[in-house]
């Protein structure tokens, strides 16, 4: 009989130590939340009463009150928010996700390994992991604090989030290209420039279009969120409802984000599909 | 055109991969560099194209001497040094036109060619290139189309629009279908007596050696075993420099030392 294959060695203590470990997040996450099933079965009946009072959705063009007495409605009806609105959330994550696209360019050449010296890559990627640990909503909060209320810091907080996010993703794909081909740039007598633009870019452009239409999708899902802090766009839209109790006019700007937000989805994966 | 005297390459503390005590190329020579796998052929290119910094001795190519010339020489003799890799290194997604466009980058202007725009006279030396390779009916094709042999053809468009004094060929048809490897070879000689360049070349198999270089260095253990025109060169030659190859503990270690070698297309 051939010998057995030696086990590799220490190999069933490693993984008995991960799987204690993680379950044992678990159970740290699950005590500290104070997660009880009972709980969300008792509160059965709020939970009923609520989406009792957002249905149905107010779906109404007119400005005045439904019981036809004339008099006008403390606040215009969602659909016409809705259409005011649901263009600047759109442009805050356009705008925001082109300019923090166009500097991830930038710095994702500057963080890539393979490109720069380790004095000029170290640093950037330090700055790009800085930019991305500050989540949109509190830049937001901070630009709203600076700027004041309006489309312009939610624009500047998702630029900026994406930055960090696209520049480290733009670097790893940097990262992965031939680096023979960068040599063979190099052969012909190619500057650093030009080197980039044959031996790289061509290498990676698919990938770098994919990764900005993803982050587009992302970008637009906080463009609606930011209302919250005071952005304009349809989250503040939800938020002066919900400030009413007004909860038909919130359901029906919910069912809008949902709507817009799948119509940019189906989009961005249609387009991506192209790009391969 | 290439003048070396007492070279020897190292690789951290491991003996030396090439220790070459003097060797001469006369301008439009054309050269095979033959030995087993690990003996220091692809270095030595690597070395007259100034990829490799010796640990010491002297390398003159075209008249600068690579160890102590300024950076700005350097460039400038680099431009003139045309090399033709095993891989081809073409890039993918381009077209043919498009990566022999690339041989002009050293000479373009910098922000036009980032740009994509190149002069009338580089796509005119371009697509001559092209014809002279014969991919004339493929120039808008994608490169990553083509087969192994016209890719490599490519490649070598892309060296001819360099316009280059010198052409160095790493094992260029180790990659592509044996059956096209006596075409390729005989392609780059043809471009190298049309362009009056000088050739080095390195391969793997002596015959072809034999056919189409007139001079054969024969590299063994980073040493020149035998340096003759291919006449000259005998069967002994050939059983002592290839005495045991690759299962040397020497050439097993120099083979590992650099990734990429054996990897096949």
């Amino acid at each position: 009989m051939p010998p057995a294959v030696p086990d590799r060695a220490g190999r069933a203590l490693r993984r008995t130590a991960l799987a204690t470990f993680v379950l044992g997040l678990i159970v740290w996450s699950w005590v500290g939340t104070e997660m009880n099933l009972l709980h969300l079965v008792d509160s059965g009946p709020r939970i009923a009463d609520f989406l009792d009072r957002m249905l149905p959705p107010d779906l109404t063009w007119q400005t005045t009150e439904p019981d036809g007495t004339g008099v006008r409605r403390p606040f215009p009806p969602p659909l016409r928010i809705a259409a005011a609105v649901v263009g600047v959330t759109l442009q805050i994550a356009l705008l925001g996700t082109a300019l923090g696209t166009l500097a991830a360019l930038g710095l994702g050449l500057l963080g890539a390994e393979n490109l720069t010296p380790h004095w000029v890559h170290h640093p950037v990627k330090i700055a790009m992991a800085l930019l991305r640990s500050i989540p949109v909503i509190l830049l937001a909060l901070l630009f709203v604090a600076a700027l004041g209320l309006g489309p312009l810091p939610g624009v500047l907080a998702i630029a900026i989030h994406s930055i960090g996010m696209l520049g480290k993703l733009f670097a790893e794909e940097c990262e992965t290209a031939d680096p023979g081909v960068w040599e063979a740039m190099d052969s012909a007598g190619s500057n650093w420039f030009q080197k980039v633009r044959y031996a790289v870019w061509p290498q990676v452009a698919p990938q770098i279009f994919s990764l900005t239409l993803f982050r587009l999708d992302m970008n637009l899902r906080e463009s609606a969120v930011l209302g919250l802090v005071g952005v304009a766009g349809l989250g503040l839209a939800i938020e002066n409802y919900r400030a009413v109790f007004d909860y038909p006019s919130v359901a029906t700007l919910v069912i809008i984000t949902m709507l817009v937000v799948l119509v940019v989805d189906q989009i961005s994966v249609h387009i991506r599909r192209l790009l391969k | 055109m290439i003048r070396i005297e007492y070279l020897e390459v190292q690789y951290g503390r491991n003996p030396p991969v090439l220790s070459i005590d003097a060797l001469t190329i006369k301008a439009g020579e054309r050269v095979a560099v033959i030995g087993p796998s690990g003996a220091g052929k692809s270095t030595l290119l690597r070395t007259i194209k100034g990829y490799v910094r010796p640990a010491q001795g002297k390398v003159e190519v075209m008249g600068v001497n690579f160890m102590t010339a300024r950076r700005r020489d350097r460039r400038r003799i680099n431009r003139r040094i045309g090399l033709v890799y095993q891989q081809f290194h073409l890039v993918r997604r381009l077209t043919v036109l498009q990566n022999v466009l690339c041989g002009r980058l050293g000479v373009t202007s910098r922000w036009r060619s980032c740009l994509g725009m190149f002069s009338a006279e580089d796509r005119r030396i371009a697509w001559s290139a092209i014809c002279e390779v014969g991919l004339r009916d493929q120039v808008h094709q994608r490169s990553d189309s083509l087969s192994g042999g016209e890719q490599q053809r490519v490649a070598v468009a892309r060296v001819v629009a360099q316009q280059p004094a010198l052409i160095l060929a790493d094992e260029p048809v180790s990659s592509v279908d044996p059956a096209w490897a006596e075409d390729l070879l005989e392609l780059i000689a043809e471009v190298q007596r049309h362009h009056q360049a000088t050739l080095v070349m390195s391969l793997h198999q002596p015959d072809l050696a034999r056919r189409f270089a007139e001079r054969i260095i024969g590299l063994r253990n980073g040493r020149v075993v035998f340096d003759d025109k291919p006449a000259k060169v005998t069967e002994a030659n050939l059983k002592e420099l290839y005495r045991g190859d690759a299962s040397l503990p020497f050439n097993g270690a120099a083979g590992r030392s650099r990734p990429g070698r054996t990897r096949t297309a």
